[in-house]
């Protein structure tokens, strides 16, 4: 990998390697910016009878050469770099989820400490956790070592002890790991990566425990030296180092893929929450993304600069989609569909799709059937996310007096969606639905943000692209994201409280690129029209009792932006609640569907 | 019965005594007796008391010479029939046939079964038996052993055993209210139905100050107060411990627990070991590691800052009765960086510990602990049903107040006096269902008399009503 | 892109079939290259470590971890049996020792200076791999495991519970349109596979459970009878590992649905003949279908070896419609459109039309079928 020089970057080519297809995307500078010109897309031929990734990326990257009507890959078989005025690209990067990605499993003391820690450390690099094995997870020690030897992780991080202090837990937890001699997914040749990031103390015993054939033991900074702070940092870098000196290189071809590439190869949700962070940063807001797949849901978060992802395994839309329907329980699926449902067939039809995963809705009815049941697999993810992103346990408190009847615990969650400002989904089911609305409506039902909310969807999944792109070029991956990558839906303004219906939630009052005024009522939903450059300031009236961003009963005055769908008034209150009863359920959604106009006739259709 | 009887014979030896003594002073009948004699069964009482009720005499009405002819009145009874019939055991009443106070009544030799000064006019034996029959009499007394004639009432009363007491029938309300809330709720609680108990913050912190302490690789610290086991917050703190002790098995955590009181230390060794054997980590357990230190208050604190400053504990808890040593033990642990949770009843140490600890549990928290911990449905049902019962008192104090002080600010608002009447008389006091009558009349007089003072005067009417 | 691919599942009345039997770990392989093995045979075995059990002893003797090693009684890599003394603490002038016994048979793995604890190794599992599937060795990688192969009669199932086993072909429907029910299944039945025609109930493999059959296949389940099956809703599908004691396989999906004809009447010639079955589901990338295979004694003249025919779609094909509102239809394609087409949810696709038996004709996504093997 030679040095590269940002100003001499003018065409950029990037993939991801995804496991069931390879998506590539040309950028390109024009007239003094950085836009995203073509893309294309082909299947991935990591296994038979492939059994080269390489192939899938030429396929991909040879159909964005046709339209773009530039030659990137020569006769070899190679891509052409660095590029001349009609030929090739300046930079080639990739990332990288082919194979089923990076599966770690990780292990700490205490399951709510430093094995929380860990977990953070290991999801941030981007990995998928297997299972976190603790001193108090309340398996016995014969039955986690049975898991450790079950599992087939690529590497295994374990944390542990605070500088200084427990070495005898930390070297308990090493000695659960080596007797059980994990086995790596890849070859037999491949020796296990251990990363030790706990106690300093205990490093020369955690050494020796490992001292054996089949393991590889890396040690780096402690990922907790005291328990007021985390330093990740080391932890992460290290995993992303192993996975591609050991795991990437076991993978069929990615050898040559690694050689072709300006940059090194990313794990895709790593990627993905590095541009997250970035453009997080760069404005300064709160972000929230979801990536819905088909078997597994991503949510990202940055509150305050402090970045979280989870993977939530089981909750996805077509692998999982049986899983989701047994976790969320069918009445609360079917809470969300407007019309009666026979349960037996709809479990069957759930069953069928699980099996043949490929099928896609032909029917008004299995679109909502199908779109009611990622609502419910949003909302449990973003659930799980809460529940993990929280403040760090096992701190000091600070007291006065004055606290003696408001005791607050640690371990609070982070994530508070009256601060968030932009919510970015992407996904199958989010970013292929018939009409934008439905986006816009199912993460607002699912995520039941508060206040005024920016949503927004990754046009073509984009965003892993970018993310690799951000550690060579930040300002080319910060302008694509702003132009190319995000569609945005609208705003969205929720009022947090509970709202009586028939009675007043909010008075609004628009200026600028829309002018209007008038009253939302509780329980009721409103669209207002505003295009994708409109932008206009509203000021918002609550009723008492009900928080839009300033406070109970507060006024308060906010910019707000357009977008495909526009700008939605939301006075249903938080949390959102929906009648038991099921006719009244059924008449209070189609009604709020016909509000927002989500299932009207079709304008614009997007291709699936 | 025997009793009974012991006490009849001890007072006829008296009364023959007192009769000899007295002998000589025969009654010289110059005062005038007491009229209207009336007997009336104390209601809702198991048949010892009867009520007497007169009129007073003449006498002490017309204190004319300033020299008071009057002392007091003597009450007399004998006993007109037995529960098992026409048996008597007054002296006098042997005679079966004829029941009454005899017409040559002897005052030096009978005593009377009380006396009450002048000024009163009623007199409660509670000296009866349920079931007999008694005739009084009352005799007004002046200095030197005079007499007035007797008095005797109309008729023989029979003293009743009431099993319900209607004058605390709100009482019994109010229990049964309570209880059926507390009952229903367990039940509730047992059929799987939820409870909520408001999360207690410094319960939820145990397992973070263990974590802590078990990352950190240092020992935990409990502290059970320095009384011994039979006050009640040691017992409550010997629950939380059970529950530290949980905690602390499953992580695998140190816990040391010095002791000021021997009991207590045998009592937490055993609540340790089974809180260690529940988790299945009884080699886990280290019996040395709870041990007494001293019954001295002050060389309890030093030893147990002895062992936060050697020790460094990365968790303290403070659970039980404390004094003087709390804020010294809680500034110590406090200085070596350890999380605190404290658990006290004691008013007057709780703001050392809310300002120096990380979590406290305050008085009731402290109590609720062991429902909260367990998840017991009987506890927590119990619990729930308290707060119920809690909640019946603030409301009828707050219901109360106001009417009080409306009843005595509009004095002319006659629903408003019966319900502060009704609710002091009845419902707190032992009225019964019904309010007094002779009150409402008394109620309903004053109100006339307000109102007609009222209505004299030319200016007041607009007003006020 | 470029290729509308439309995979479906395979049946066939030939194929070269080869299949990798593995160990977890190393270990022997049992046979050479060029043996024949029947389904029965052991083709590898090796010894699993057995279970680690700690013991803290530092704790239990009150002593610190250091110590415990001078008071083992046990060195590393002797034998232990239960309750066997394990160690003795030094005690006070020699009174008082504390003896703790071992509370697991085993070796003595490690003693920790460091924790205090003693590792009890518990004894080896023997794992055995057997052959499955009836054939000839032709690879053996050593220490690993070996590559049978035959020629075979292969169905693959789209879903299945439990693993694999082996037993001779029974129909117990008359019909591809017959419900399996359990007056189908009869007590001779022991050790079969059962072949029943379209939608099995819980109870018809409750009563094969119960006569004891190795398998049962049919063309469909209901959700809920898979669930009584199981005891607890399935929510991805990654099978194979169910303790039932029987393998359960459905060919064509979830509801009343018919087996397909053809697999019916190729199952049918096969009766009496030994089957292996293995119902492991895997629904992810690297999809894993159950399947059933029927080892031919001999290779029928006229058919050639399919293994992994891509799908074209053309004018003609036969196909099934795999989800509503026409699941399980079978047609044929009677249009291509190029175009892209709206569909009623809205979206845009891809279409085929579809023309039914019946005459019938319906415009279908194309994500939306699958080809059925001529």
């Amino acid at each position: 990998m030679s040095q590269i020089d940002p100003e001499q970057i003018k065409v950029i080519l990037a993939t991801d390697c995804g496991s069931t297809t390879t998506k590539a995307i040309l950028i390109e500078y024009i007239d003094g910016e950085y836009r995203q010109t073509q893309r294309g897309e082909a299947p991935t031929t990591v296994e038979k009878p492939f059994a080269n990734v390489t192939a899938g990326v030429l396929n991909s990257v040879s159909e964005i050469g046709e339209l773009a009507g530039r030659r990137l890959v020569d006769d070899d078989g190679h891509i052409i770099s660095p590029a001349t005025d009609s030929e090739g690209c300046d930079i080639y990067i990739s990332t990288s989820s082919a194979g089923g990605g990076l599966q770690m499993m990780v292990a700490g003391v205490i399951a709510e400490m430093t094995a929380a820690s860990a977990k953070r450390a290991a999801l941030g690099a981007g990995s998928i956790v297997m299972d976190v094995i603790a001193a108090n997870d309340g398996r016995r020690p014969h039955d986690q070592i049975q898991r450790i030897r079950d599992l087939r992780p690529d590497m295994i991080l374990i944390s542990g002890g605070t500088d200084g202090g427990t070495t005898d837990k930390v070297v308990q937890i090493a000695e659960l790991v080596a007797p059980a001699k994990p086995q790596p997914r890849f070859g037999s040749s491949y020796e296990m990566p251990i990363i030790y990031a706990g106690n300093k103390e205990a490093r020369d015993a955690i050494s020796s425990v490992f001292n054996e054939e089949g393991f590889d033991l890396q040690i780096v900074d402690n990922l907790r030296p005291v328990l007021e702070r985390e330093n990740l940092g080391p932890a992460r870098d290290k995993i992303h180092d192993i996975f591609l000196e050991h795991v990437m290189a076991q993978a069929p071809g990615y050898e040559q893929l690694m050689d072709w590439t300006g940059a090194p190869i990313m794990p895709t949700p790593g990627a993905v929450g590095d541009i997250l962070q970035t453009v997080a940063r760069l404005q300064g807001i709160n972000v929230v993304g979801v990536d819905i797949g088909g078997a597994t849901t991503d949510v990202f978060s940055v509150f305050d600069e402090t970045f979280n992802r989870t993977v939530s395994a089981n909750l996805g839309m077509s692998y999982s989609i049986s899983n989701v329907c047994a976790e969320a329980t069918m009445p609360n699926v079917l809470r969300w569909v407007p019309f009666d449902m026979d349960e037996r067939e709809l479990r069957n039809h759930v069953k069928n799709k699980m099996i043949r995963p490929t099928t896609i809705p032909q029917t008004r009815e299995a679109l909502m059937f199908e779109q009611a049941v990622a609502r419910e697999a949003l909302r449990l993810a973003y659930k799980q996310h809460k529940e993990f992103a929280t403040t760090l346990k096992g701190v000091q408190q600070q007291r006065t007096v004055g606290d003696t009847f408001s005791q607050q615990t640690g371990g609070m969650t982070i994530v508070d969606n009256m601060k968030l400002n932009l919510l970015v989904a992407s996904g199958g089911v989010l970013s292929h639905a018939p009409r934008m609305h439905q986006t816009a409506m199912l993460l607002i039902d699912a995520f039941e943000p508060e206040g005024v909310t920016m949503l927004a969807k990754d046009s073509i999944f984009m965003m892993p692209h970018l993310g690799v792109l951000a550690s060579v070029h930040p300002k080319a991956a910060e302008q694509v994201f702003e132009r190319d990558c995000l569609v945005y839906l609208g705003t969205c303004v929720c009022a947090k409280g509970t709202p009586k219906p028939g009675k007043i939630c909010f008075k609004y009052e628009l200026s600028g690129d829309c002018t209007e005024s008038g009253e939302i009522g509780g329980g009721e939903l409103k669209l207002i029209e505003m295009g994708m450059d409109d932008r206009a300031t509203i000021t918002l009236t609550p009723a008492r009792g009900i928080d839009l961003g300033a406070g109970p009963g507060k006024k308060l005055e906010r910019e707000v932006r357009g977008g495909t769908v526009g700008l939605i008034l939301d006075g249903r209150g938080r949390p959102l609640v929906l009648p038991e009863d099921r006719a009244a359920c059924q008449k209070t959604v189609q009604g709020w569907l016909d509000s927002l106009d989500v299932y009207a006739e079709e304008k614009e259709p997007v291709a699936v | 019965m025997g009793m009974t009887g012991m006490k009849y014979a001890v007072g006829l030896v008296l009364a023959v005594m007192v009769a000899w003594t007295t002998q000589s002073f025969a009654a010289d009948i110059t005062l005038a007796p007491p009229t209207d004699v009336t007997v009336e069964d104390v209601p809702n009482d198991v048949g010892t008391q009867m009520l007497v009720k007169w009129k007073a005499s003449l006498d002490e009405l017309n204190d004319a010479s300033g020299a008071r002819a009057l002392e007091g009145y003597a009450i007399f009874r004998i006993v007109a029939q037995t529960g098992d019939g026409l048996e008597s055991i007054g002296e006098q009443a042997a005679n079966a046939s004829e029941i009454g106070f005899p017409a040559n009544f002897e005052f030096g030799n009978i005593q009377p079964i009380g006396s009450v000064s002048y000024g009163r006019t009623e007199f409660v034996d509670e000296n009866v038996e349920a079931g007999t029959s008694y005739l009084y009499a009352v005799a007004a007394t002046g200095p030197g052993d005079t007499f007035s004639p007797l008095a005797v009432a109309g008729m023989a009363v029979t003293a009743q055993m009431e099993y319900f007491n209607e004058g605390k029938f709100w009482f019994l309300i109010i229990m049964l209210t309570i209880s059926s809330v507390i009952i229903g709720f367990v039940w509730y609680a047992k059929r799987g139905g939820e409870i909520k108990v408001r999360p207690i913050a410094g319960l939820e912190a145990v397992s973070e100050a263990v974590g802590r302490a078990t990352e950190m690789g240092k020992p935990v610290l409990f502290v059970p107060g320095i009384l011994d086991i039979n006050d009640i917050q040691t017992v409550a703190g010997i629950t939380v411990l059970a529950n530290v002790a949980k905690t602390a098995a499953q992580y695998d955590a140190q816990l040391k627990v010095p002791t000021a009181r021997s009991l207590v230390m045998t009592t937490a060794r055993e609540t340790v070991e089974a809180a260690y054997l529940g988790e299945g980590r009884p080699d886990a357990y280290n019996e040395d590691n709870i041990y007494y230190l001293t019954d001295e208050q002050f060389g309890y604190t030093a030893g147990v800052q002895g062992v936060m400053v050697r020790e460094q504990p990365a968790a303290c808890f403070y659970m039980g009765a404390f004094y003087a040593e709390s804020l010294i033990l809680a500034e110590t642990a406090n200085s070596i960086g350890a999380i605190q949770v404290a658990g006290t009843a004691m008013p007057s140490q709780l703001p050392f510990f809310v300002a120096a600890c990380d979590y406290t549990l305050i008085g009731e928290e402290f109590f609720a602990a062991s429902a909260y911990l367990s998840n017991d449905p009987e506890q927590l049902g119990s619990l729930k049903g308290q707060d119920i019962g809690k909640i019946i008192a603030a409301g009828l104090l707050v219901v109360g107040c106001t009417l009080a002080t409306l009843a005595v600010t509009i004095d002319t608002w006659r629903g408003g006096r019966i319900a502060k009447l009704y609710i002091e008389d009845n419902i707190l006091g032992d009225e019964g269902l019904v309010p007094n009558e002779d009150k409402v009349r008394v109620i309903d007089a004053d109100i006339a008399a307000e109102l007609e003072s009222l209505s004299q005067q030319p200016h007041g009417g607009g007003g006020d009503s | 892109m470029a290729k509308a691919y439309t995979p479906g599942l395979l049946v066939t009345r030939h194929k070269k079939h080869r299949c990798i039997r593995r160990l977890p770990i190393e270990g022997d392989v049992k046979v050479a290259v060029g043996d024949r093995v029947v389904a029965d045979d052991i083709v590898a075995e090796t010894a699993l470590p057995g279970d680690v059990n700690p013991i803290n002893l530092s704790n239990m003797m009150s002593l610190p971890p250091k110590d415990v090693i001078d008071c083992m009684l046990k060195k590393e890599g002797d034998l232990i049996a239960l309750d066997e003394p394990l160690a003795q603490s030094k005690g006070m002038f020699g009174m008082f020792r504390t003896i703790v016994h071992s509370r697991y048979e085993g070796t003595v793995e490690t003693v920790s200076p460091v924790t205090g604890q003693v590792i009890i190794r518990g004894a080896p599992l023997p794992v055995q791999v057997r052959a499955y599937m009836g054939g000839e060795v032709v690879a053996v990688r050593e220490h690993e495991g070996c590559e049978i192969e035959a020629d075979v009669a292969y169905v693959q199932g789209i879903f299945g519970v439990g693993g694999e086993t082996h037993g001779r072909i029974v129909m117990a429907c008359d019909s591809h349109e017959q419900e399996l029910t359990p007056d189908c299944i009869s007590e001779d039945m022991t050790d079969a596979v059962i072949i029943g025609g379209a939608r099995m109930t819980v109870a018809a493999i409750k009563k094969a459970q119960s006569v004891g059959a190795a398998a049962i296949i049919s063309g469909g389940i209901d959700d809920q009878d898979l669930k009584n099956l199981l005891g607890y809703d399935l929510g991805v599908a990654i099978t194979g590992r169910e303790d039932l004691g029987i393998t359960v396989i459905v060919t064509e999906g979830f509801g009343d649905i018919a087996m397909a004809d053809r697999t019916f009447a190729m199952l049918k010639d096969y009766v009496g003949q030994d089957a292996s079955v293995n119902g492991a589901t895997q629904i992810r990338a690297g999809v894993m279908r159950p399947e059933l295979i029927i080892p031919l004694a001999q290779v029928p003249a006229d058919t050639h070896d399919r293994d992994s025919e891509t799908g074209e779609l053309a004018i003609g094909r036969t196909l099934r419609v795999i989800r509503d509102p026409w699941f399980g239809m079978i047609g044929e394609v009677s249009a291509l459109p190029a175009e892209p087409h709206v569909l009623g949810s809205g979206s845009k696709a891809r279409v085929l039309e579809v023309k039914f038996p019946s005459g019938e004709t319906a415009i279908v996504p194309r994500a939306n079928v699958e080809l059925i093997w001529e």
